[in-house]
């Protein structure tokens, strides 16, 4: 099923696609969590508005299928005269900012509530401990808060990491020339589905696979309390 | 936005897209039936049978977790007709069988979802009380019997929540037939755009489609959750 000779001649353009995947991977995952944490804020707070707020994002970005979104970005944004006809345009115009924008928002809704879990995970003790302690507000998110919650959301954000990953693949159906879409010419040339496209499935695979064992060897690293019970 | 748009009949995109809005049903419904039925499958395989089954089984759930279900979708669309023939050919029968993008979209889909199906129902076979499996065993029940009446039932309640969260997982994979030419709700949606020039109008109709069915399907998840756990609602409470 595997033909050796296609599979070295096309390497190269494989590992080109492999290469703009991580690009669209690393953009989206900065984009993402710059989006999600200020709507994991509004998720936390005590005021409606915000909460309201919250919520309405993570219904929308996660109800919505990333491919629509990414087309109503594409396709549908040309179509408003605000964008089409202002410097905005510039930027809408080109596929990959579009791609970017819909994965990460798509991410942040996913990861608001990876967010705002953990943060509700940490033990209400040891806040309420470093409060009566005297610490100042500023002081109990640093140093309590925030190193607490990034252990118990580790796990998840792993899981997210391998959502954007496979969900890159999805830039390839607005001409973005990533792993799977360079697989896909392949085949076109080729007229050999086999190949290219394991040979693609493969590369996922092994990024995928050593990412989420990084995970758990670094969330091994930061529990080390958690170590002699497993 | 102009509502003449989405007239039925010739003048306008209604009907197009209301075809369109089965087709994504069909395929959600029958790539979900038959995944859920093979992740059950792949669960039991992996927890029962020997080594070599329950590696085999659990090395196809890895594989299909980690691999873009897009790319998936071209293997079996554009590989499932070479792979047939090809295998109907050892036999020494001539075939001239294509499988069309439904047909792929659904085996695609439905591996993806067995996958990801066959963790769930492992997390909630883990979650049945022994104490429960125990007491069938002492009271003289077959290992089937236990299985089918005691074991089965209850992680059916457990495995609830999770299978339906892959039903919502499920609608948002359908739009990726797309790709190899399904007339789902969304290629309608593209072409009716590509007509009109109104590709605004028509996204957005289809993202509200996909927002309420997503809605509809939490609303009924907490109610199926509810009436599920009623035996025990007195303890969660």
């Amino acid at each position: 099923m595997m033909d050796i000779e296609t599979f070295l001649r096309y390497l190269p353009n494989l590992l080109n696609g492999a290469w703009e995947t991580a690009i669209l991977t690393s953009f989206t995952l900065v984009f993402g969590l710059a989006i999600a944490i200020p709507v994991a804020i509004c998720r936390l707070s005590r005021s409606w508005p915000l909460n309201a707020f919250g919520l309405a994002f993570v219904f929308f970005f996660r109800g919505a299928p990333l491919l629509v979104l990414l087309f109503l970005i594409y396709f549908g944004l040309a179509d408003v005269p605000l964008i089409r006809e202002t410097w905005a345009w510039t930027f809408f115009r080109d596929a990959y900012f579009c791609a970017i924008i819909a994965l990460s928002l798509n991410s942040a809704g996913y990861l608001c509530e990876v967010i705002a879990g953990a943060v509700r995970a940490v033990p209400r003790g040891e806040v309420e401990a470093a409060t009566v302690a005297g610490l100042a507000p500023i002081d109990v998110a640093r140093l309590v808060i925030i190193p607490n919650a990034v252990r118990l959301g580790l796990r998840n954000y792993g899981n997210e990491i391998i959502f954007v990953i496979k969900g890159t693949s999805i830039a390839s159906l607005v001409t973005i020339v990533e792993l799977t879409r360079a697989a896909n010419n392949i085949y076109f040339r080729t007229f050999d589905p086999f190949t290219p496209l394991i040979a693609a499935g493969v590369i996922y695979f092994v990024v995928i696979w050593t990412i989420s064992r990084g995970i758990r060897a670094l969330e091994r690293n930061l529990t080390p309390q958690l170590r002699t019970q497993n | 936005m102009d509502l003449s748009l989405f007239a039925f009949g010739d003048t306008g995109w209604g009907d197009e897209l209301a075809f369109g809005f089965l087709v994504t049903i069909a395929m959600a419904v029958s790539s979900y039936a038959i995944g859920t039925v093979f992740g059950l499958a792949l669960s039991l395989l992996e927890s029962r049978h020997g080594r070599v089954v329950s590696n085999l089984a659990s090395g196809f759930g890895v594989l299909f977790r980690s691999v873009p279900e897009l790319l998936v979708l071209f293997l079996v669309f554009y590989g499932a007709t070479l792979a047939l023939s090809g295998l109907l050919g050892l036999v020494g029968i001539e075939s001239s069988i294509r499988i069309g993008p439904f047909a792929a979209g659904v085996v695609a889909l439905s591996m993806v979802h067995a996958a990801y199906a066959s963790e769930v129902f492992k997390g909630a076979m883990i979650a049945v009380p022994p104490g429960y499996l125990e007491a069938s065993k002492a009271l003289g029940m077959s290992p089937w019997l236990t299985f089918s009446k005691i074991k089965l039932p209850l992680a059916l309640r457990y495995a609830f929540p999770g299978l339906t969260n892959l039903w919502m997982v499920m609608i948002k994979n359908t739009p990726l037939v797309s790709a190899i030419g399904v007339s789902d709700l969304i290629r309608q949606a593209s072409r009716a755009g590509e007509n009109t020039r109104e590709y605004l109008a028509f996204f957005l109709a289809a993202l509200a489609v996909y927002l309420v069915l997503s809605g509809v399907s939490l609303f009924a998840q907490e109610k199926g959750q509810a009436r599920l756990f009623r035996h025990v609602s007195d303890q969660r409470a």
